[in-house]
């Protein structure tokens, strides 16, 4: 059992723009998994079947599925909770509690503790797809499909030169804070506020996105550098061909959505996850990375209309 | 492998989106769609000046969505049409001096007795009897008049952010001279006539930042600009000193303040009067003693800047919506 450490208070804390919601949730709740760190999930709506949304934490929380639990939650029953690290729940401050696995058990912590026997999983990036395929591969009963955006996983195509240049230096003392240089231990430690400004500016490049942008910093200053790190100082159990494995081992219907202009994660990857699983790959022209915060008409279509296209046959 | 129906071919969804809009109507010059297309437009001509007119949906009663200064043309309406049109009909047409419509050279052919003009004009045109009347800033001197002078065609008025002249002014508006030419163009020094002739873009982002003064603006700053580059600076100050609001009183000419309050006397119909906390082009003050002088109904838009149908536009569209059902009931 790993330790967790909760901060005082963390129930209460007000979240940045947690005032005015379109939906409020019908049951809010917390749950513990196998680590005891404690997860905070809100379910919204009562249809059928029932959606994912999953975090990307720690760099954000459960807010960031603001442009579509109002809509979703109309038609489906909608769980969403704040990962690891961020919004209400826990903030480990380990490398290893930010274990590939630890996701993979708070999702099936979070849909235990909801009654949730299975669903479909929405994702946004690594944090949120690769963890749903993960589940969808290990418990193929659990997942009735997956929608992922800004397809996220690991290894399966180069990074962006950024991320693989930024990578190799992010221990080291750096003589310049401009740019990807942000994306560094001791910038963060510095001056955390800058590297989220500049990071979520970066990757949601459309024009007018001030407010994709200024929420999104928001959640990240909701959050804990001492979690960014102990995330980013976790390693990933997998190399190319067990990653390549288990996408390939993913039997249930997906949806691929990927912006042609992704500056966080290449369409590279969501091709070859296309050609790994057979999924569709719808790309939005001129779309970043943030698809759902800032085309959400869009992607609730995408999900609606992927949702619709399971035809509760294996609901 | 499990993927719904299949392996299906890359969906490219821009592409997808836009042949399916343009086949519904005709893009707009500006290259941008529309969420919902004219069902019927047209033209009408008065003094030899063609004024350009679009009517949706045809839902009753009626309602026209009046021009404003003409720095912008009625695209500005462009958040309220698709949900009105949906529940009533709707008429709206581009005031003279932009859009589609003519650019006179002749200072007179902008009072704002020629916008009410056009407006009826329009009525007739769309075979419109009578019409809840609904302006923005300037509009709302357009609305004041057709309420007041053709009580007939007019079931109700909704003003947003009216500018009148209520002698309730920004003390930084007073400053400079219009027609002087000036050794700055900073701030509202621009809103003068040597600057518009000489940089009249330069003119229309200043003065569509004030505008949208909330934070997060930056596509209605884009669209407004947009429009005001589809008018010149030589239009604009042909039209600036058109009369607006002139009122006569018998022998004597009410102007300003008087001719408003008389004007406001004059109306029977049912009225709304909406503004902003944080308009900046026109003091919150101006709709609160437009509301009090029609003894109507105002709501005030905390933190709202002088163009709250494009900033806050399910706020006005749901407003517009519950006065005119309330309208059509007799219950206002």
């Amino acid at each position: 059992m790993i330790e967790s450490t909760t901060i005082d208070g963390a129930e209460e804390r007000a979240l940045s723009d947690d005032g005015g919601r379109a939906v409020l949730p019908n049951d809010s709740g917390f749950a513990a998994g196998p680590d005891g760190v404690r997860l905070a999930f809100d379910v919204y709506g009562a249809g059928d079947p029932t959606l994912v949304l999953m975090p990307s934490a720690p760099i954000i929380h459960s807010r960031q599925w603001k442009g579509q639990v109002p809509y979703l939650s109309r038609r489906y029953r909608v769980l969403t909770y704040d990962g690891r690290g961020n919004g209400r729940s826990d903030r480990p401050t380990d490398p290893a509690s930010y274990h590939d696995d630890r996701f993979v058990d708070d999702l099936e912590t979070v849909m235990d503790a909801t009654g949730t026997d299975r669903a479909v999983l929405v994702g946004l990036c690594g944090d949120g797809v690769w963890r749903a395929i993960r589940l969808a591969a290990a418990k193929p009963d659990r997942v009735l499909g997956i929608v992922a955006f800004a397809v996220g996983v690991p290894r399966i195509a180069p990074a962006q030169p950024h991320y693989v240049a930024s990578s190799k230096v992010f221990d080291d003392v750096l003589p310049t804070s401009e740019g990807w240089a942000k994306h560094n231990r001791h910038h963060w430690r510095r001056d955390y506020a800058d590297f989220a400004q500049f990071f979520f500016s970066e990757i949601t490049s459309e024009p007018h996105s001030t407010k994709a942008i200024e929420d999104a910093v928001g959640w990240a200053l909701d959050g804990s550098v001492d979690a960014m790190l102990a995330d980013a100082d976790a390693e990933l159990p997998f190399d190319l061909e067990g990653i390549e494995g288990i996408c390939r081992s993913v039997q249930c219907p997906m949806l691929l959505v990927h912006g042609s202009e992704d500056t966080c994660q290449s369409p590279a990857r969501a091709h070859r996850l296309a050609e790994l699983t057979g999924a569709p790959l719808v790309i939005v022209e001129g779309a970043d990375h943030m698809i759902p915060g800032r085309h959400p008409v869009k992607a609730n279509l995408l999900i609606r209309d992927f949702v619709e296209s399971l035809g509760g046959r294996s609901r | 492998m499990g993927s719904g129906g299949g392996r299906m071919d890359t969906v490219r969804l821009r592409e997808r989106l836009a042949g399916s809009a343009s086949d519904a109507g005709s893009p707009a010059a500006d290259g941008q769609t529309r969420a919902r297309y004219p069902d019927e437009d047209g033209f009408v001509e008065r003094d030899g000046v063609s004024v350009y007119w679009e009517r949706y949906g045809d839902g009753q009663p009626a309602i026209l969505l009046l021009p404003t200064w003409s720095i912008i043309h009625s695209r500005f309406w462009k958040a309220q049409i698709p949900y009105l049109a949906r529940h009533f009909r709707v008429v709206t047409f581009d005031g003279r001096g932009n859009g589609r419509s003519d650019r006179p050279a002749v200072t007179a052919a902008y009072a704002d007795t020629e916008f009410v003009a056009d407006g009826l004009a329009v009525l007739d045109a769309t075979g419109t009897d009578r019409a809840i009347v609904v302006g923005l800033s300037m509009g709302g001197g357009y609305a004041l008049r057709l309420a007041a002078e053709h009580a007939e065609r007019v079931l109700g008025a909704v003003f947003i952010g009216p500018s009148l002249p209520m002698g309730i002014r920004w003390p930084d508006r007073e400053t400079y001279p219009f027609d002087a030419e000036l050794d700055t163009d900073a701030g509202w020094a621009r809103y003068n006539a040597f600057v518009w002739r000489r940089d009249w873009h330069g003119f229309a982002e200043f003065f569509i930042d004030q505008v949208f003064s909330e934070p997060h603006s930056t596509k209605p700053i884009e669209d407004g600009v947009g429009w005001a580059d589809e008018t010149d600076g030589e239009t604009m100050v042909i039209a600036e000193t058109a009369p607006y609001l002139v009122v006569s009183d018998g022998g004597a000419d009410l102007r300003g303040k008087a001719a408003t309050l008389a004007l406001a006397a004059r109306v029977t119909a049912p009225c709304l009067v909406v503004h902003g906390t944080n308009d900046r082009i026109t003091p919150v003050g101006v709709g609160r003693a437009l509301a009090a002088a029609l003894g109507c109904p105002f709501v005030q838009l905390d933190g709202s800047g002088h163009g709250p149908d494009m900033r806050d536009p399910v706020k006005v569209n749901l407003l517009i919506r519950d006065f005119v059902r309330q309208v059509e009931r007799g219950t206002r």
